[in-house]
C-alpha cells in the first residue's frame, strides 16, 4: 500500500471532524480509515466529504457488521456492496473485528466475544475464506477488547492464532486492545503479543480508553493514548516488518492538533524501529 | 453439516438476547460481574441512534414512555439493516406495525416518526442522475424536469409546519415536498396544496402543465382556467428559483 508522503500512520476519518480536517493541513495522516457501513449508500454533502478526502489521502476500510464470527450465514447481498464500495475508491486494506455483531438474525451493532473453542475456529475459517473468495483480496483481522470470556475452552492467543494460521487471512494487530485485555484479564501484554501470528500482521490500530474501575478498562476510542500503550506500540513494532498504522479516535474529539501530535509521536517511534522504509508492501 | 456446535451457538444466542432485553442469561465461564457492559454497550448504541434520528419526537414524549418505547423496540425486533444509520427507518416501521400510537392516544405519532426519517432519508439518500434539460422552450406544453432528489409525502397531520405540543386536533390533509439541494445538499421543505401537490404528482409523471391544468380544473372544480394558470406558473416559478425544476425535460 502507498501511503502519502512515505509516513506510516493514519487517522480514522469521522463525520464529527470531517469538514475542519479537509478545510486545513493540521492533521496530516499518511491515509485515512472509515467504515464502509457508515458511507454505502450514501449520497448528498457526505458523499462530497467522502470523495473530497479519497482525492486527498489512500483508504483504507475498517468493517463494523461483517460479524465472522456470527453462527448466521454471511449476509452477501451486503459483502457484494463492500466489495463495490472498495473498488470504487481503490481500497487495499479491509479489516473487520474477529467477533460477532449480528445474532439470530439481529443485528447488535457492537461486539460481542466469540466462544475461543474449536468448533468456532473451523465454523469462523470457513467463513473468512467464503469472504475473501468474494472479494478477491484478503481480509485482516482485529483482536478484539473483551470484557468477559463465554465458554472459552482455549486461551484468546491460541483463538486467535489458529484463525489466521487455518484460514490464509491477515491480521489487524490492535495494540490497544491487548493492552486493554491484559488488564482486564489480568496477563501480560508483550508476552500475549509474542504469542499472536506476528508474520501476519498487516495493519496496527491504536486507540485510547476509559478505566472505569480498578477492574475493568472500557475500550472507548474517546480518550488520548495514554503512554503505557505507547510503550507497547514500540514493542510491537520492534517485532514487525513495517505496516500502516491507525490511530482511532470516535468520540470526545479533541483539536485536530491533539490529534496530529498522537500521530507525530507514533510516526517517531516507527522511524526508529522501521528504519528508511518508503513504501510498505 | 454445521461446523458451529449447538452448544456455541447456543451460548452465542443467549449472549446476543441478553444485549436485546436485559434479562440476565445462564452462560458458561462469564465475569458476572462484567457482562453488563455488553448490554450497557449495544444499548447505548441503539438509543443514541434513534435520539439522533428523532429528535422532535424523543424530546416531545415524557421519558418513561420514550425509554419503554425504545426498550421494548430493541427487546422485540430484529434490526435487519447492517447500517446503523438506516436502523432509525426500522423503528419508525415498528412504531407503525405496533400502532404505538393508538396505544399512546397520539394519533399523530406516525406522521411525525415519518417527517423526522424523511429529513435523514433524504439528505442521505444516494446521488440521482438528474434528467437531461434544457432552460428555453414552452413551460406549458414541454414535460419539465424534476430535481430526482425529493419526496412528495401526504400527512394527516401538519407534522412539518406546527411543533409537536400543538397537532392535537389538526387532522386534515396536509402536502410536503421535502427536496435536497444539489450543490449544498441541504435539505428544503416546502408545505403546498393539495392542488400543487397534484401537480407536482403529474409533472413525477411525465405529463406537462397545459395538459395538467387542464384536468386540474374540472377535477377541482375551478373553473377559471386563466386564474389557475396564473397561480400554477407561479408556482412553478418558485420551484425553478429553488432549482427544483432546473428546465424542461430535453425530449
Amino acid at each position: 500500500m502507498q501511503l502519502k508522503d512515505n509516513k506510516h500512520i493514519g487517522i480514522g476519518f469521522r463525520k464529527d471532524f470531517s469538514e475542519e480536517f479537509l478545510a486545513s493541513d493540521v492533521l496530516k495522516p499518511a491515509f485515512i480509515e472509515l467504515a464502509p457501513e457508515n458511507w454505502i449508500g450514501m449520497g448528498g454533502y457526505w458523499k462530497k466529504q467522502l470523495d473530497k478526502a479519497a482525492e486527498k489521502y489512500p483508504i483504507t476500510c475498517h468493517g463494523l457488521s461483517l460479524s465472522i464470527g456470527s453462527p448466521d450465514d454471511l449476509d452477501l447481498d451486503f459483502l457484494h456492496k463492500i466489495k463495490k464500495f472498495i473498488k470504487q475508491y481503490n481500497v487495499q486494506i479491509y479489516s473487520e473485528h474477529l467477533s460477532y455483531a449480528k445474532c439470530d438474525n439481529a443485528h447488535l451493532y457492537d461486539l460481542l466475544p466469540i466462544p475461543f473453542r474449536k468448533d468456532a475456529v473451523k465454523h469462523i475459517i470457513s467463513r473468512i475464506k467464503q469472504v475473501q473468495d468474494v472479494l478477491e483480496m484478503p481480509l485482516a483481522l482485529e483482536n478484539v477488547s473483551y470484557y468477559t470470556p463465554v465458554a472459552a475452552e482455549m486461551d484468546e492467543a491460541t483463538f486467535i492464532s489458529e484463525i489466521v494460521n487455518g484460514s490464509g487471512c491477515n491480521m489487524l494487530l490492535d495494540v490497544n486492545n491487548v493492552y486493554v485485555n491484559s488488564f482486564n484479564h489480568k496477563y501480560n501484554a508483550k508476552e500475549f503479543i509474542t504469542k499472536l501470528p506476528l508474520d501476519k500482521v498487516s495493519y496496527i490500530h491504536m486507540a485510547g480508553h476509559e478505566q472505569i474501575s480498578d477492574t475493568v478498562i472500557i475500550d472507548t476510542h474517546g480518550e488520548a493514548v495514554i503512554d503505557q500503550v505507547f510503550d507497547l506500540f514500540e514493542y510491537t513494532t520492534g517485532l514487525l516488518k513495517p505496516v500502516p498504522v491507525l490511530l482511532e479516535r470516535d468520540f470526545n474529539i479533541p483539536e485536530l492538533k491533539e490529534l496530529q501530535g498522537e500521530i507525530t509521536r507514533m510516526e517517531t517511534i516507527v522511524s526508529k524501529t522501521w528504519k528508511k522504509e518508503h513504501a510498505i508492501a | 453439516m454445521p461446523l458451529l456446535k449447538e452448544d456455541t451457538h447456543a451460548q452465542q444466542s443467549k449472549l446476543a438476547h441478553y444485549c436485546k432485553t436485559g434479562i440476565k442469561p445462564d452462560l458458561i465461564g462469564v465475569i458476572e460481574e462484567n457482562l453488563h457492559h455488553y448490554r450497557r454497550l449495544v444499548f447505548n448504541i441503539g438509543i443514541d441512534t434513534i435520539e439522533t434520528a428523532y429528535p422532535i419526537t424523543y424530546r416531545f414524549l415524557p421519558d418513561e414512555i420514550w425509554d419503554k418505547l425504545v426498550y421494548d423496540y430493541y427487546a422485540e425486533h430484529k434490526c435487519k439493516t447492517p447500517q446503523v444509520w438506516r436502523m432509525p427507518l426500522e423503528f419508525y416501521e415498528y412504531c407503525v406495525e405496533k400502532d404505538i400510537q393508538s396505544k399512546l392516544n397520539m394519533p399523530f405519532l406516525n406522521d411525525l416518526l415519518h417527517f423526522e426519517w424523511l429529513e435523514l432519508e433524504v439528505h442521505t439518500m444516494d446521488d440521482m442522475t438528474y434528467p437531461s434539460f434544457t432552460t428555453k422552450g414552452d413551460w406549458l406544453n414541454s414535460p419539465l424536469a424534476l430535481n430526482p432528489e425529493h419526496r412528495l409525502v401526504k400527512f394527516t397531520y401538519p407534522v412539518h409546519i406546527l411543533a409537536a405540543t400543538e397537532l392535537e386536533g389538526k387532522a386534515g390533509d396536509y402536502f410536503l415536498l421535502m427536496y435536497r439541494e444539489k450543490e449544498s445538499g441541504k435539505v428544503q421543505c416546502m408545505d403546498i396544496s393539495i392542488l400543487y401537490a397534484y401537480i407536482l404528482e403529474q409533472l413525477q409523471n411525465g405529463i406537462t402543465l397545459q395538459a395538467i391544468l387542464t384536468e386540474a380544473d374540472t377535477l377541482f372544480q375551478i373553473n377559471d382556467f386563466e386564474m389557475l394558470k396564473e397561480h400554477a406558473l407561479n408556482f412553478i416559478n418558485d420551484l425553478k428559483q429553488r432549482e427544483f425544476i432546473p428546465g424542461l425535460l430535453n425530449t
